[in-house]
């Protein structure tokens, strides 16, 4: 359903309203979807989208990843039953639900750039009281990651072990010596931003220019419209 | 520096990041603790006690470091959306937004400085989660009925009810409510013993 002629390109920039716009949509033809055929279509939607946008390792995985766990559904939940049946239905109907704005989410974040971000979020008129503590939540959640790695490894060198079993032995220490570096490393990190962004003028009262224009522009309204169908068709099957 | 901060009226913009961090941090702190109980159909009730669990001292620290009107409020509301647009069930995320206002309230009586204001908003923040299983507790029919449309099966529900009573509802709140002192009790510990220490609270 997306023209044949964006698919040449091979970088396409979309304006970060447009990313938010496909996430709704997406959330309400996940929770209004008939069948998992129709979400494998919204998956494919989105992988298109994904490839768009140049994350083509990412759609790619996380195609492959739904497809086994449609054709896992298929094949072997139908002519099952009993307790991990159950189970089983239950987790995947779970991930069903998430999977599709998960995949989206991930690719919308990763292709967006904070600075685009705030300017499209002061263009659609939200106070900065919300876009701020936003933004800077979804930079900072693959960091999290990253500071317990680090804390793994210092506390093996240590001699605390980051297992349960070292926290059944010794809680007091453990807890200390997960939560004292990883919110120090928060903290610092929040002076380190605010710094950053002070001095870049982000107090400024006047309206937010930036160097990047956004704009809408009829890409943007040709992926809308893609979802947007799909929407319309999954409320009327 | 402290006075400094202080003084000023209203979040700056520190305050704006320093609760955009720590709501990251909440957010995957309650989301490691609730993840094994949310999936699993017998246990999905105690959800809100696993998430309880480990964010109780990156709480503590947030709120002693942006003692001010309205931040508990902003940090509900974001994570609010951010879980609709993951595909929470409505109720949670409403719960939780009302959770952490109420918390911005009971933490306010006391101008954030108490610790046991701020434990006793911890606890109420934690109760953010349950509004998906109060919602099934006030109308269960009408709860089956949406939980089914957003996709999850009939047999989950089945399995849900045969597990749902008012036993589980009352070791819900107790167990709650006792996790998430204990998180709490335990984050004003650390408070006291680390970080006023190292000067990083306002």
């Amino acid at each position: 359903m997306t023209p044949p002629t964006q698919k040449t390109k091979q970088f396409i920039h979309f304006d970060p309203r447009t990313k938010i716009i496909l996430l709704i949509l997406s959330m309400i033809i996940a929770t209004t979807v008939p069948s998992l055929l129709f979400e494998c279509v919204l998956i494919m939607f989105i992988a298109i989208f994904g490839l768009l946008c140049k994350k083509i390792r990412y759609s790619l995985i996380g195609t492959t990843v739904f497809m086994a766990l449609y054709l896992f559904t298929v094949f072997y939940l139908q002519n099952s039953t009993g307790t991990m049946h159950t189970m089983f239905t239950a987790w995947l109907s779970l991930v069903f639900k998430v999977y599709p704005c998960g995949m989206l989410a991930g690719i919308a974040v990763s292709t967006t750039r904070v600075n685009e971000f705030l300017s499209a979020m002061s263009k659609a008129h939200i106070p900065k009281k919300i876009v701020i503590p936003f933004a800077v939540m979804m930079r900072y959640i693959p960091t999290i990651r990253e500071d317990w790695h680090y804390i793994k490894d210092a506390m093996r060198l240590r001699d605390v072990s980051p297992s349960l079993k070292g926290f059944i032995k010794n809680p007091g220490m453990t807890i200390e010596c997960v939560y004292v570096p990883l919110l120090m490393a928060a903290s610092k990190a929040a002076d380190e931003l605010s710094i950053a962004a002070v001095t870049r003028g982000i107090e400024n009262i006047r309206p937010r220019t930036c160097l990047v224009q956004i704009h809408f522009r009829i890409r943007d309204i040709l992926v809308i419209s893609c979802f947007l169908t799909l929407l319309i068709v999954g409320l009327f099957l | 520096m402290s006075n400094q901060v202080q003084n000023k009226k209203g979040l700056t913009v520190k305050d704006l990041i320093i609760m955009g961090v720590f709501a990251a941090l909440l957010t995957v702190c309650s989301m490691i603790g609730g993840v094994f109980f949310a999936i699993t159909p017998t246990l999905t009730f105690y959800f809100s006690i696993g998430a309880a669990l480990l964010p109780g001292p990156v709480f503590l620290l947030l709120l002693a470091k942006v003692p001010k009107r309205w931040a508990l409020t902003i940090i509900g509301a974001i994570v609010a959306v951010l879980s609709l647009v993951l595909g929470m069930h409505w109720a949670m995320c409403l719960g939780g937004l009302i959770g952490a206002a109420l918390a911005d309230v009971i933490a306010g009586t006391k101008k954030y400085r108490s610790k046991k204001m701020n434990i006793l908003a911890y606890i109420v923040y934690s109760f953010g989660p349950t509004g998906t299983y109060f919602a099934y507790f006030i109308n269960p029919q009408a709860w089956a009925s949406t939980m089914l449309e957003n996709g999850t099966t009939q047999d989950y529900i089945t399995a849900m009810d045969s597990a749902a009573n008012w036993r589980v509802l009352a070791v819900m709140i107790v167990g709650t409510i006792l996790v998430a002192w204990i998180s709490g009790f335990v984050g004003s510990k650390l408070l006291k013993k680390q970080f006023e220490k190292a000067g990083i609270t306002a």
